[in-house]
């Protein structure tokens, strides 16, 4: 795997002479999901800024793509693109008086040609699921609505890694689930993704990495069950275990489950229990049918979306991401899912319900690769099956047609 | 939390039509208001945006006569000293204060009227031109008339900034009133020096944290003008030329009057 940053021994004085960082030493590969947690004053904020050169070292160096970063006008314009930052408070970030002029601010000033800011900026605020709001001030939007202009505001920047320093700080939790569904999205399509949190539940579920900071130097660096499994460190650096983590080990204590780490997630700690109580047969029972259904391909619209359900004859409807959650809203269903959609349905299923799950084209493919690797790890089949939609345009057939997985 | 113009400027039955349009009403009549020799024009088009303003943009008539008593009672103020002040014509209102007898003549009483009618017409259409009309679209027609562009970011950022501090302004307040910040003259005083200060040190703060934002994103000099948006039907276009027409009638017919007598 190659590192896509790196920092090498970086250290940062302010100007009074504290040290912020001291001597960090820290490659993150390409195409993952890293969180960075810490204490207040850990040095986060102040790594993420070196990250896309806000920030000049007093000492040490940061490598995008193997390359040390320049701080000349060119380096730094360079990198700033390519290394797109999301700040905490939105009203830093949103400036200009209107959400389409804020969007447009980033293509505009790399230099492109007005039709392809406008289409870039266009093309962000429809991934964001805000299209329509191009006119609006900043100050008529809510919280959620703010952060998803602010990624809009970098997305249309076509970065290869995003920055978001507590993206989820001051939001409710449903806004807090759905902008980190659409990290999730950003990264399955291939962007690297770089949160700072002090909500370890969340950098648990959502991270492939974790790094947790203390005192301007990284303390841990592993696998979400890997750092939070030690409790010394968890303790020394001000945070506490995740609830999943504490559960377990209470559990484990108890010798009411097996294993040697702590389950990935809710879905991990039932099928640990389920794995002990009962024997690997208790899933083998009948489970329910996942069918995914992309909502952006061949447009469909109410019938459609009714014909899927009937097809799929769903106990429950999950929808995945802002387009899926759009057409919902147009078609006037109320998804029973809207965040940690596919855990949720695995869950439904192994209870023997059925689910259909509205997502965009670009996620179905991570669903099915989901689903398929819990089977595979826990023993049990769940079919899964892919709707498409017919063209209304040819009524002999019906509106949809099913395929089975194997 | 606040109610402000520029929430009715959002949402109002005007909001789509062509700002161009609206802008050139507005402006027309605050110049035909404040030019106006006579009271009659600038009464005619308070009448007439007025009527506008609630029946055409469906702005609730409370809020739109709580905002016309601030300039009023000020005009008011002004009329009534300008009322005594001139003299000329005959006698209208005696007030018999032994030693100092105040008088109301006819020049004085004219002035004064025609004082109130001004500020009237021309609050008139203001309100018209900013509940209507959102500042960005205003700002897009700055961009067309070829206004210097640093002008043009230089008030967009400041409107974009207002909402922000006035949010981080009513927030100090409150904090202040909690604790009785507002208790006494002498605490209101201080509470609100206070509130002026520290909002000056953070408007400072935000503005190194706007020189971040903006170079994180690889600023070189250009903030976008959005284009202008919805042209003037003909009908439209017809309309205003109509009342315009009206308004300049009622002004000339006015003129003419005042010079038989």
């Amino acid at each position: 795997m190659t590192a896509i940053l790196e920092c090498r021994d970086l250290s940062y004085n302010y100007g009074d002479g504290t040290a912020a960082l001291e001597g960090v030493d820290l490659a993150l590969e390409a195409g993952r999901k890293v969180a960075l947690v810490g204490p207040n004053g850990a040095g986060k904020s102040t790594l993420m800024l070196m990250f896309n050169g806000i920030l000049e070292p007093t000492r040490g160096e940061v490598l995008f793509r193997g390359r040390p970063l320049g701080y000349d006008r060119r380096s730094l314009r360079e990198i700033r693109r390519a290394v797109g930052m999301v700040f905490q408070n939105s009203d830093d970030q949103l400036f200009a008086p209107s959400v389409y002029q804020d969007v447009a601010f980033g293509p505009a000033n790399l230099g492109y040609a007005a039709e392809k800011v406008k289409r870039y900026a266009g093309f962000a605020l429809q991934y964001v699921g805000l299209s329509g709001y191009d006119r609006r001030p900043p100050h008529h939007l809510s919280g959620g609505e703010k952060k998803r202009v602010a990624i809009a505001g970098i997305l249309a920047m076509e970065p290869e890694v995003m920055i978001l320093d507590e993206p989820t700080s001051n939001l409710d939790p449903a806004s807090s689930e759905e902008i980190m569904e659409m990290l999730d999205e950003l990264n399955c399509g291939g962007k690297t993704m770089i949160i700072s949190t002090h909500d370890v539940d969340l950098a648990y579920r959502w991270a492939d990495d974790v790094v947790l900071m203390k005192d301007g130097r990284v303390a841990g660096r592993g696998s979400g069950p890997e750092v939070f499994s030690n409790a010394d460190l968890v303790r020394e650096a001000r945070l506490k275990p995740p609830l999943v983590v504490e559960v377990y080990q209470q559990l484990k204590a108890r010798e009411l489950v097996d294993g040697s780490r702590p389950p990935a997630g809710v879905l991990e700690l039932c099928r640990l229990l389920e794995q002990r109580w009962a024997g690997p047969t208790a899933c083998t029972g009948k489970t329910g049918r996942i069918s995914i259904l992309a909502v952006d391909e061949g447009e469909p619209g109410d019938a459609e979306v009714q014909a899927a359900l009937a097809e799929a004859r769903a106990d429950y409807t999950g929808a995945m991401g802002s387009s899926a959650k759009i057409l919902a809203q147009e078609v006037g269903i109320a998804p029973d899912f809207t965040y940690g959609v596919i855990d949720k349905c695995i869950l439904k299923a192994l209870a023997g319900k059925s689910s259909l799950i509205l997502t965009s084209g670009g996620m179905v493919q991570h669903t099915q690769k989901r689903i398929g690797e819990y089977c595979r790890d826990a023993g049990v089949e769940i079919s899964v099956v892919r709707l498409f939609c017919i063209p209304p345009s040819s009524p002999a057939h019906p509106a949809l047609s099913g395929h089975q997985k194997p | 939390m606040h109610d402000l113009l520029d929430d009715y400027a959002h949402a109002n039955a005007l909001r789509n039509v062509s700002a161009r349009l609206k802008l050139a009403i507005g402006l027309s009549s605050i110049l035909l208001s404040v030019s106006s020799s006579t009271p009659e024009a600038p009464l005619f088009v308070a009448a007439s945006l007025s009527l506008a303003t609630i029946l055409l943009a469906k702005i609730p008539a409370r809020i739109y006569l709580q905002l016309l008593l601030l300039p009023l009672s000020f005009a008011g103020l002004s009329a009534a000293v300008v009322a005594f002040m001139h003299g000329g014509g005959d006698v209208l209102l005696a007030l018999p204060i032994p030693g100092y007898p105040l008088t109301i003549r006819e020049d004085g009483g004219l002035l004064a009227l025609l004082l109130i009618a001004r500020t009237l017409g021309g609050m008139c259409s203001l309100f018209f031109l900013s509940l209507t009309t959102p500042m960005i679209e205003i700002f897009a027609i700055f961009k067309s008339l070829h206004m210097p562009q640093s002008v043009i970011e230089l008030s967009m950022m400041i409107y974009r900034y207002i909402f922000v501090f006035l949010d981080q302004a009513a927030m100090i307040h409150s904090a202040q009133v909690m604790r009785l910040g507002d208790a006494g003259i002498k605490n209101r005083l201080h509470s609100f020096a206070m509130l002026c200060g520290v909002l000056f040190l953070r408007s400072w703060e935000q503005g190194e944290r706007l020189i971040v934002a903006m170079y994180a994103r690889c600023y070189d000099g250009k903030l976008e003008v959005m284009g202008l948006e919805g042209e003037a039907s003909p009908r439209q276009q017809a309309a205003a030329a109509a009342y315009l027409a009206a308004a300049l009638a009622v002004a000339g017919l006015a003129e003419g009057w005042g010079g038989q007598l």
